[in-house]
C-alpha cells in the first residue's frame, strides 16, 4: 500500500472503531479535519454542524488558524457549507476570482485568506443533513473527482458516528428518566400506605394529607413520599398545623 | 425477517402509537406472529424488579408475567438481570431446575418452552420480552435473530413513548401497567409502618404469604390494604 492509502485505511478504521468506543466529537471531528488535508492536498478542512437553531456552527478545523476560523464562522448564512447542508449535495467552486456573485460575504474573506477554491460536502445520512465538510485549495481547480468520492466517504461515515452517538445519548437520558419516573411512582404509592397506617385512614385521604403537606411546605410530592418510606419524616408530622 | 416486514411493522406501529392503540399488546401480538411462538409478554423492570406489564398477548402469559411478579423468579428476571438471552427449551424437564417455583405452575398453565430476551438501550436495561411455546422446542436461527430485533423495537418504542410523557411522570401507555400494582406498593407502605420493617422487606413477605397461600400478590395486597389481613 502507498502511503496515501495507509494513511486512508487507518482513517477509515478510526472512524469506525468510534461508532463502538468511547466517543469525543470535538477529536473526532479534528481528527477527520487533519486527515482531509494530509488525503486530498488541500489547505486547509473546515467542519461545521447545524444547530438545533438550523445554523452551521464551527465543529472542527485543520488549523486554528484565525483566518480559517473566521472563514468558517462567517458562513452561517451564506457559503459553500450552507449550501450544501440546505440541499445535501456537493457544492464546488473551483476558482474563487472569477465571481463575488454566488457568495458576496464569503468570497472576498476567502481569497484574503488565500484560497482559491472551495469545496463543501454533505454530511448526510438518508434525509437527514447535519453539517458540512468544507476543503479549502490554494490554487484554483477541482478537486479531483476520485478524491471527492474518498471525502464524501469519510463524511458519510462521520455522519453515522455522530448520528449513532447523539441516538445512544437520548437513549440512555430517556431510560435514565423513565427509571426516575418509575421509582417515583412506587415511592408514592408506597408512602400513602405508610401515611394510611401511620394515621389510619384510606389511600383517597393519605393521598390527601401528602400532597397537602407537600404544597405548604413548598416540597416536591416524590420527596415527602420518599421521606416518609424511609421514616425520617413521620406521618404525624404531616398534621401538625 | 426481512427488511421489507420490518418496515411494514415498523409503520404499523407508529400508525398505532399515532392513534392511541393499545400498543403494548399489539407488539405482543406482532412478536407471536412475526417468531412464531405461542405467546409474548413485555416486562417494565427497574431495580431487579418486575415493576409493571405494558402488554401480553393472551391469558398464558399474562400467568407467566404474574409468576415471576409474585415470586421474583424466571425468565424475565434473570434475561434483564444478566442482559441476556435466556432460554429453556423445557420446562417440564429442564436442564437445571433453576426456577422451583415458577415451572411448575407455569407449566400447569400450558407453558413448555420459555424464552427472556433483555430490552436495552446502550448500557441501560428497560425490561424484558417474555415469549412461550406451548409445546417443547428450541427458538431457531431465525427466530432468535428476529426475537432480538423485535426486542430492540420494543425497546426504542418504550423510549419514544417515554420522550413523549412529561417530564418526572410515567408515559401514559406505560402507566396502564404500573397502575394495577398500585395496591402492591401500598400493601408494601403498610406493613412497612405495621412491623417497622423496610417497604423491600414488606414486599418480600407479601409475595412469601402470596405464593404460600396461593394467591396472587395483589389479592393478599388488597387484603392487606382493607385491613382484612394482617402479617406478622
Amino acid at each position: 500500500m502507498t502511503p496515501r492509502e495507509t494513511l486512508l485505511t487507518e482513517t477509515f478504521v478510526s472512524l469506525a472503531d468510534t461508532l463502538v468506543r468511547d466517543f469525543d466529537v470535538v477529536d473526532f471531528l479534528s481528527m477527520l479535519s487533519d486527515r482531509c488535508v494530509d488525503l486530498f492536498g488541500v489547505g486547509e478542512a473546515g467542519l461545521m454542524l447545524a444547530g438545533g437553531d438550523g445554523r452551521m456552527h464551527l465543529a472542527a478545523s485543520s488549523s486554528h488558524q484565525m483566518h480559517l476560523l473566521e472563514l468558517l464562522e462567517i458562513q452561517h448564512e451564506e457559503g459553500p457549507c450552507p449550501d450544501a447542508y440546505r440541499t445535501g449535495v456537493l457544492v464546488r467552486c473551483d476558482d474563487l476570482a472569477e465571481t463575488t456573485e454566488r457568495w458576496p460575504t464569503f468570497t472576498p474573506a476567502a481569497l484574503t485568506a488565500g484560497f482559491r477554491s472551495a469545496t463543501a460536502l454533505p454530511m448526510r445520512l438518508r434525509d437527514e443533513v447535519i453539517g458540512a465538510l468544507n476543503l479549502f485549495g490554494v490554487d484554483p481547480g477541482p478537486v479531483p473527482d476520485a478524491d471527492v468520492a474518498v471525502a464524501q466517504a469519510l463524511a458519510d461515515v462521520a455522519t453515522i458516528g455522530i448520528l449513532q452517538h447523539r441516538a445512544a445519548k437520548e437513549s440512555r437520558l430517556l431510560a435514565e428518566q423513565l427509571q426516575y419516573a418509575l421509582e417515583s411512582r412506587i415511592v408514592v404509592e408506597q408512602a400513602k400506605g405508610v401515611i394510611a397506617q401511620q394515621l389510619d385512614l384510606d389511600m383517597d385521604q393519605a393521598f390527601n394529607e401528602l400532597r397537602r403537606y407537600s404544597r405548604d411546605h413548598n416540597k416536591r410530592l416524590v420527596d415527602v413520599a420518599a421521606a416518609l418510606v424511609d421514616r425520617s419524616l413521620d406521618a404525624a408530622t404531616l398534621r401538625r398545623p | 425477517m426481512d427488511a421489507d416486514r420490518l418496515s411494514k411493522l415498523l409503520g404499523d406501529l407508529e400508525g398505532d402509537r399515532r392513534n392511541g392503540a393499545d400498543l403494548g399488546e399489539r407488539l405482543c401480538d406482532a412478536c407471536v406472529e412475526v417468531l412464531d411462538v405461542s405467546g409474548a409478554g413485555i416486562m417494565l423492570m427497574a431495580d431487579g424488579q418486575h415493576r409493571g406489564t405494558f402488554g401480553v398477548s393472551n391469558a398464558v402469559i399474562n400467568v407467566v408475567e404474574e409468576l415471576q411478579f409474585t415470586l421474583g423468579e424466571g425468565p424475565c428476571i434473570d434475561a434483564f438481570n444478566s442482559a441476556k438471552p435466556v432460554l429453556e427449551p423445557n420446562l417440564v424437564t429442564p436442564a437445571s431446575n433453576r426456577w422451583p417455583g415458577f415451572s411448575g405452575p407455569a407449566v400447569k398453565a400450558g407453558v413448555r418452552a420459555v424464552f427472556g430476551f433483555p430490552l436495552r438501550t446502550g448500557t441501560a436495561s428497560l425490561g424484558a420480552l417474555d415469549l412461550y411455546l406451548d409445546h417443547p422446542g428450541d427458538l431457531d436461527a431465525t427466530q432468535m435473530t428476529d426475537a432480538v430485533v423485535m426486542a430492540e423495537v420494543i425497546a426504542n418504542t418504550v423510549l419514544a413513548l417515554q420522550g413523549a410523557a412529561a417530564p418526572g411522570t410515567v408515559a401514559p401507555e406505560l402507566d396502564a401497567g404500573l397502575a394495577s400494582r398500585a395496591v402492591v406498593h401500598q400493601a408494601s407502605g403498610m406493613l412497612s409502618a405495621q412491623l417497622d420493617i423496610t417497604v423491600d422487606d414488606s414486599l418480600v413477605r407479601i409475595r412469601a404469604h402470596a405464593y404460600t397461600s396461593d394467591r396472587s400478590v395483589n389479592e393478599v395486597s388488597r387484603d392487606i390494604v382493607l385491613r382484612q389481613l394482617l402479617l406478622d
